[in-house]
């Protein structure tokens, strides 16, 4: 059984067996991602691309390997294009400050939509204030979809960079971004699409995509809080200056000047989360041992009767009811707030998240300060819905 | 009666089904906002102050049954105190409040004391104390509160 291999599923909150669904704010990481791990801290602990003993060798190969790994995953043309990061977060800010920045003056526009998390919506406003160029918003509707009838208008001469969520974080909207990159460049706009919430459940082909940049957050796909990957197209990378100064991402130093390192290392400066990055590489085998169609395919079932069951709650509204949608329900409930029914349903071993989960606008769009959010994963089950769905009648039994 | 009974038990309830004080007034002389950012409450506190006197305590907002039932509750208990009697009832109320603290009630405090059990949830402390350091502000003539 897949659910085995995640220890952290076992665990028991007040008395009560833990069900998991807040996947969307980190998921919990199956048994080999951990051993990867304690694997390189117990037998291949050294620093990487700097000794020749053997250990530093071992270490660089498992992370290099890891590099490969992450490039499967989302079939990039060559592990070379993959940055090491953080997260999404860093990825969107290492693009916006080196590709982004140098083509802008003022009055440009940045394409974002309505749906992005705080993570690409505040580094395109600091990119404003620093050029004076301006931010663009794609519109949403009611269902939580974007309006794509005014993608063509938005794209204008003026726009010089598009930025767009694949998944909603917040609603669990799947944006057709592989038209919206059509659009943006036939138009000769480039793209970058934040992959946080696509890579755990859906197939990303990012050369299908044609995007200029993707970025992947390696906790949400099963893999290590501060791991992540950011792929761009061979030809932007190696055109674009780098992001940090420091060790490892040159050839060569002197007071006068130093030669920058080739791509990726360019823009990894400084010893890198090299555990991180072995245990990402370890989530995305196991994710394509697993098979990312059957993944998707237990979400949909997932997502179709968790819908179901949910909407049996007396007073309950999902918001954001997208055709197409990944396991996430934001939903309210008549007369009790968020906060309240997340202390209450965690007393029945129910883990949800409760508030704006990093997208205000989203909520100011629907005239709600936040709401609660049960985000599943691959490794729920029908039986733990109808736990969150008894959980939530017991929250409203206390508030009559 | 379990933790969770006695974080939501009645008093609280009636409280946030019953808000006293609720609702933005015709007439202050003082107001300030608090904002707790990790989770999202929002709560307006408007004050009448005459010879320093809080002759009307009231407040609007939208948030959870706890910080709904706090700010009731501190409107009824502060109004027709003195500023300095009420920054002498916060510090208690700080202390009740305080996760390190071991005194779970101060006579002075009377219901408010019911907020007490709020400290066995550690994430929610803030949703109970918000309102209070908006009553703060809004005295020092601070335009926001936060309780970070």
């Amino acid at each position: 059984m897949l659910r085995e291999q995640f220890p952290g599923l076992k665990v028991k909150v007040h008395g009560k067996p833990l069900v998991y669904l807040d996947n969307a704010a980190t998921a919990q990481r199956p048994q080999v991602v951990i051993d990867a791990i304690n694997n390189y801290y117990l037998y291949n602990n050294a620093n990487i691309h700097r000794g020749v003993h053997s250990l530093s060798e071992s270490a660089t190969e498992l992370y290099e390997q890891a590099r490969v790994s992450m490039a499967k995953l989302i079939n990039a043309p060559s592990a070379k294009d993959l940055i090491f990061v953080r997260g999404c977060t860093e990825g969107v800010n290492l693009v916006a400050q080196t590709f982004v920045r140098s083509r802008l003056k003022a009055d440009d526009e940045i394409l974002i939509s309505h749906l992005e998390h705080h993570s690409n919506i505040v580094p395109w406003q600091i990119l404003c204030e620093q050029t004076g160029a301006k931010l663009k918003v794609i519109p949403m509707n009611d269902q939580g979809e974007l309006v794509l009838d005014e993608l063509d208008q938005l794209l204008s001469a003026k726009t010089k960079f598009m930025s767009v969520v694949h998944v909603s974080n917040a609603l669990g909207t799947i944006n057709p971004v592989k038209t919206m990159i059509q659009a943006a460049h036939d138009k000769g706009i480039p793209v970058l699409v934040d992959g946080a919430q696509a890579t755990p459940h859906i197939k990303v082909d990012v050369q299908d995509l044609d995007c200029d940049f993707y970025t992947v957050s390696g906790h949400k796909m099963y893999g290590p809080t501060g791991s992540g990957v950011l792929y761009g197209k061979a030809e932007h990378l190696n055109a674009m200056p780098p992001y940090h100064g420091g060790g490892e991402m040159i050839s060569k130093v002197t007071f006068e000047s130093s030669i920058y390192n080739a791509v990726p290392a360019k823009f990894e400066a400084g010893t890198p989360n090299i555990a991180g990055g072995i245990g990402l590489g370890a989530a995305a085998e196991f994710m394509m041992s697993v098979g990312m169609d059957k993944i998707a395919q237990r979400d949909q079932a997932l997502r179709a009767y968790a819908e179901q069951a949910l909407l049996q709650v007396p007073g309950l509204r999902i918001v954001g009811t997208a055709e197409h949608k990944s396991p996430v329900f934001s939903f309210v409930i008549d007369g009790i707030h968020a906060h309240d029914i997340g202390t209450i349903i965690d007393h029945h071993g129910v883990a949800i998240r409760t508030g704006h989960h990093c997208t205000m606008p989203i909520f100011q769009y629907f005239g709600l300060a936040g709401s609660c959010r049960a985000s599943f994963a691959f490794y729920n089950t029908e039986k733990e819905a109808d736990v969150l769905v008894e959980s939530l009648l017991k929250a409203i039994a206390m508030f009559e | 009666m379990s933790d969770l009974s006695k974080l939501y038990k009645a008093t609280i309830l009636e409280h946030n089904r019953n808000p006293r004080n609720f609702g933005k007034p015709d007439s202050w002389t003082h107001e300030a906002e608090g904002l707790n950012a990790v989770c999202g409450d929002l709560v307006h506190v408007y004050l009448t102050i005459k010879d320093h006197v809080l002759e009307q305590v009231s407040y609007a907002g939208e948030s959870c049954a706890i910080s709904m039932a706090s700010a009731s509750m501190m409107t009824e208990f502060s109004q027709g105190m003195t500023t300095q009697q009420w920054r002498h009832h916060f510090e208690l109320f700080k202390q009740l409040m305080d996760k390190a603290g071991r005194v779970d009630s101060f006579p002075e405090l009377g219901v408010v004391n019911t907020l007490v059990t709020v400290k066995k949830f550690p994430s929610r402390i803030k949703s109970a104390t918000l309102c209070w350091y908006a009553l703060a502000a809004a005295i020092d003539g601070q335009p926001t509160a936060t309780t970070e």
